[in-house]
């Protein structure tokens, strides 16, 4: 590899740095509550397709956010210049919002000082992995799929950043959080087969192992075969089970709810889905993405949301929680969902187990069709099997879903223990593989 | 950008571009963007956030060796640039070794040129006041009607002001401006809710473009047909005809044609996150997309619109050209890296960056769907039983972009010719190239409309793409349409 070693990133605002901008702001405002928050992000992605790189990128952006509130009036300025000029100036338009604005009968002021979990949000070897590092993760996840005369397309990707808050109140938090990820899709013809993993630190994220499991699928991409549409017993791979929670968590606002725009309304305290699930929130979790705080400066908690398929919670925005009462305001940044009683050991038990299914590998396109039931729709994607006497016999044509996480999660017939999931299009989330019944697949498409 | 800051800028350009050059790269480019974003938020009679956002950085894009590298930073400092700019290089030789084919760019004459957004009016410059006495009073309207239980309402603008200099020569500075503002009123009946929405079209104009909507005198329009959608009878499953509206159209024109013409696409660069296209390069002018009603432009030249930037972010003249041509699909929107990959001499000007923290990717230029030559009235007449469709609702499309599903924001039934009443839980779904071989009509050239989109998502990292699409009433016959609820 021709590319030199990894020279020094630029320093990224400190918590003592971040305490002096946050002073001259609070010093500047003439507001009665002034919340000031920073967000200064260093990432890099190699990204590469047909088996080269494709895009090789590293960006560093800095912002910095200042609301000013004049009793329930408020207003927000954001720069990412942090020059002294430029923060007094970003000061100075969010007084001149705030006096123009009209009174908002939901304003809070911020948060007094708080206390944190302090999660282990910051991996130095991910801090300090550069483009180097990054190319020889592409290149590993390369040539092993040049060396099954396969094609490669994917990211590797590492971020490092310092993210505060600090407040007129009082209000002072400051936290420095990394992130890594690999994906994978491996391709041969018309077949594809995809892994993908994120972790706080870039050692964790096991990339021989990742692109083994998409080659494998791959592989048995190769011979395809196209099922009719209708209702068939599903396997579905983490992934694919996080799709349909993330798309659920998204709609546990508790203002919704009390008004009557939610699929939940009258469902708090009730059976949602299947008594053997529980869904908890577990910032500390080390192979979770958890954060010490919330961009209002809330400190995250550990919660429970579904207690043996009983929804216990709601997601909070501040004044509707004060308007109930409610101290702590539960957050949902590390969601974790775990199945009660006696879990098969491992997808491949799963599978073993099974007489007639098809196995999801994930989903793709997820959107709400139906708000008030939850009905969502997608399609399957990069790995769909029909499994047979408990063996994988053939790939088949990918299928459109069409079901609501509140009906099919009630047809739970197994599952493993919880398990990494990441999607394009999810956060990370740690839940089983499970099998369902009677999923419904309303159309198949040509591939 | 006052005339100082461009001269600034113009140093820190020449500060980066000299060291791209002695690198032995044989291209590099810098974008310097000072964008500034203005967005009122309203919800439920209330005005719950007013955000004004500067967002100043640059990007130095280099190619070496037949290789990418790009590094971006938002410190615009004479210390930076240099920094970021060795960073590119080093990033563009780390690709190099690892490059099995060489990028070559298509050729592009050397460009030197300025480009303004005409406004009337500049949106900030309107009172903070005004704006938001708007959003109050359409939501207080809104809520005016019995059986609505909220409402939302908002107002953006952005300002790009950017400078392109490329190791060319081409030196392009740009004054881009779009606005935009939208609301909506939500109504609950018998256990179940549902939406209906009003949004202008996110053009490149000043204010007036909001002025020009008139809320006000929506308002009352909205709310009611938020109440009759939710308590209307469920369409009943089956095959329909389908006459869509312009802004209806315009998230299917994009969902099912623009995005499988993006050449990257087809040539895998997206395999791993927005996909693949069935539009492969062999079938470009062969395959039958729709039928002979069926003429899809790309023109990124129609003022007004999001992608008639001038020139894209690798320095190409925007265009305008075919994408499907009486039905036979004809061309791709094309960047000056992959327009050489399939033997075109010149790119289609497709290359954009969401901001100057993202490389440019292809992006769908604003592709619409050409007039034909009849009334909406004669489109509705030819129908026994149909559905007539408006505005944007459930939408999700497969990977290679074959197997669609979408739903709408307010449906009516139609019988023997005319509109009757409204249904709700309408879903249509079908393979792309069926559906588009099955229209069978056009409206003409004065039932035209054109919509926007700045959230099409695209890339590792994800950017959001900004184009219109544009087209008059279009219909479409024997779709199925299924039932928009969990028991169908």
């Amino acid at each position: 590899m021709s590319m030199t070693s990894h020279k020094a990133w630029p320093k990224l605002t400190s918590r003592e740095e971040f305490r002096f901008i946050a002073e001259q702001v609070l010093k500047r405002s003439t507001g009665d509550h002034t919340l000031v928050m920073l967000h200064d992000h260093h990432s890099g992605t190699t990204r590469f397709a047909n088996n080269q790189i494709v895009q090789n990128v590293d960006t560093r952006r800095g912002s910095l956010s200042v609301t000013v509130a004049f009793g329930q009036r408020h207003g927000t300025a954001i720069t990412t210049d942090f020059t002294a000029g430029a923060v007094q100036e970003s000061v100075a338009r969010a007084i001149e919002i705030a006096r123009l604005s009209p009174d908002d009968p939901e304003y809070l002021p911020p948060v007094e000082r708080q206390s944190y979990l302090a999660p282990p949000t910051m991996r130095a070897e991910t801090a300090t992995a550069g483009p180097a590092r990054r190319l020889e993760y592409a290149n590993e996840a390369i040539g092993q799929c040049r060396m099954e005369n396969l094609g490669a397309a994917g990211i590797v990707s590492s971020a490092l950043a310092s993210v505060a808050v600090a407040a007129s109140t009082g209000l002072f938090a400051y936290e420095e959080r990394t992130d890594a990820r690999f994906s994978l899709t491996a391709q041969a013809g018309e077949a594809t087969g995809w892994s993908a993993t994120a972790h706080r630190s870039i050692d964790h994220l096991r990339i021989q192992e990742r692109t083994l499991t998409a080659i494998d699928k791959v592989k048995r991409g190769l011979e395809v075969r196209e099922l009719p549409p209708g209702r068939y017993t599903v396997i579905l791979e983490p992934a694919a089970v996080a799709g349909l929670w993330s798309a659920l968590l998204w709609m546990l606002d508790a203002k919704s709810y009390e008004k009557g725009t939610s699929p939940f309304s009258g469902k708090l305290g009730k059976l949602i889905v299947d008594e053997r699930l529980t869904l908890r929130n577990l910032p500390a979790h080390g192979d979770l993405l958890g954060v010490g705080f919330t961009s209002e400066g809330l400190p995250t908690v550990e919660s429970d949301w579904i207690t043996d398929g009983v929804l216990t919670q709601l997601a909070y925005d501040r004044f509707t929680a004060k308007t109930r009462g409610i101290d702590t305001i539960p957050t949902l940044d590390a969601p974790c969902l775990s199945g009660r009683g006696s879990s098969l050991p491992s997808l491949q038990d799963m599978i073993k187990n099974q007489e007639r299914a098809i196995l999801v590998t994930n989903f793709w396109y997820i959107r709400t069709v139906n708000p008030t039931d939850l009905t969502l729709t997608g399609m399957t994607r990069d790995g769909t099997f029909l499994v047979e006497k408990g063996a994988i016999v053939s790939a088949v044509k990918n299928f459109r879903f069409h079901e609501s996480p509140l009906r099919v999660f009630n047809r739970l017939e197994a599952f493993t223990n919880p398990a990494e999931a990441i999607t394009s299009e999810t956060g990370k989330l740690l839940v089983p593989a499970m099998t369902l019944g009677d999923f419904n697949f309303s159309s198949v498409t040509r591939f | 950008m006052p005339d100082h800051q461009i001269i600034h800028q113009d140093e820190l350009a020449e500060l980066a571009l000299q060291r791209v050059v002695a690198s032995g790269a044989e291209y590099g480019d810098i974008r310097l963007l000072d964008s500034r974003t203005q967005h009122i938020r309203g919800e439920d009679r209330r005005i719950d956030s007013i955000r004004d956002t500067e967002d100043r950085g640059f990007g130095v894009r280099v190619l070496y060796h037949g290789a990418w590298g790009f590094a971006a930073s938002s410190v615009l400092s004479p210390e930076e640039v240099p920094r970021v700019a060795d960073l590119a290089i080093e990033i563009a030789r780390g690709s190099a070794s690892l490059a099995s084919e060489r990028v070559k760019l298509a050729d592009e004459p050397v460009h030197r040129d300025r480009v303004v957004t005409v406004r009337r009016i500049d949106p900030f410059s309107v009172t903070l006041e005004t704006k938001t006495a708007l959003l109050l009073e359409t939501m207080e309207s809104v809520h005016r009607q019995p059986g609505i239980v909220r409402s939302s309402a908002s107002l953006w603008a952005r300002q790009d002001r950017k400078l392109f200099v490329s190791t060319e020569g081409s030196r392009l500075e740009f004054d881009l401006l779009a606005v935009n503002g939208d609301f909506d009123a939500t109504a609950v009946h018998d256990g179940r809710f549902a939406s209906r929405c009003f949004n202008t079209p996110h053009l490149r104009m000043g204010y007036e473009s909001i002025e020009n909507a008139n809320f006000l005198a929506e308002a009352p329009r909205i709310a009611s047909q938020a109440v009759e959608k939710v308590k209307a009878p469920t369409a009943e499953p089956g095959l329909y005809d389908l006459v869509l509206d312009p802004e209806h159209l315009s998230l299917t024109m994009h969902e099912s044609c623009g995005h499988p013409s993006e050449l990257d696409r087809a040539l895998g660069y997206e395999a791993n996150y927005a996909g693949t296209s069935f539009l492969t390069t062999d079938k470009r002018g062969t395959f039958r997309y729709g039928s002979p009603h069926v003429n899809l432009v790309a023109d990124n030249t129609e003022p007004e619109t999001l992608a008639a930037t001038g020139y894209d972010d690798d320095g190409v003249a925007c265009q305008r050209w075919d994408i499907v041509r009486e039905g036979i699909f004809v061309g791709y929107c094309t960047n000056r890296e992959v327009a050489t990959k399939i033997g075109e001499t010149r790119s289609s000007g497709s290359n954009r960056a969401d901001s100057w923290g993202s490389v440019p990717i292809v992006r769908i230029a604003n592709i619409g769907l050409e007039p034909g030559t009849t009334t909406l009235d004669n489109l509705l007449a030819d129908v026994k039983r149909g559905l007539y469709i408006e505005g944007h609702g459930s939408f999700s499309i497969d990977q290679r972009r074959y197997n669609f599903q979408f739903g709408g924001d307010a449906f009516w039934l139609i019988e023997n010719g005319k509109r009757t009443h409204m249904v709700r839980d309408v879903i249509y779904h079908g393979i792309t190239p069926e559906f588009w071989n099955s229209c069978d009509a056009v409206a003409d050239r004065s039932y035209r409309r054109r919509y926007g989109f700045i959230t099409c998502g695209k890339g590792q990292p994800g950017q959001s793409g900004w184009m219109t699409h544009a087209a008059s009433h279009a219909r479409f016959r024997n779709v199925s349409v299924i039932g928009g609820h969990a028991g169908s």
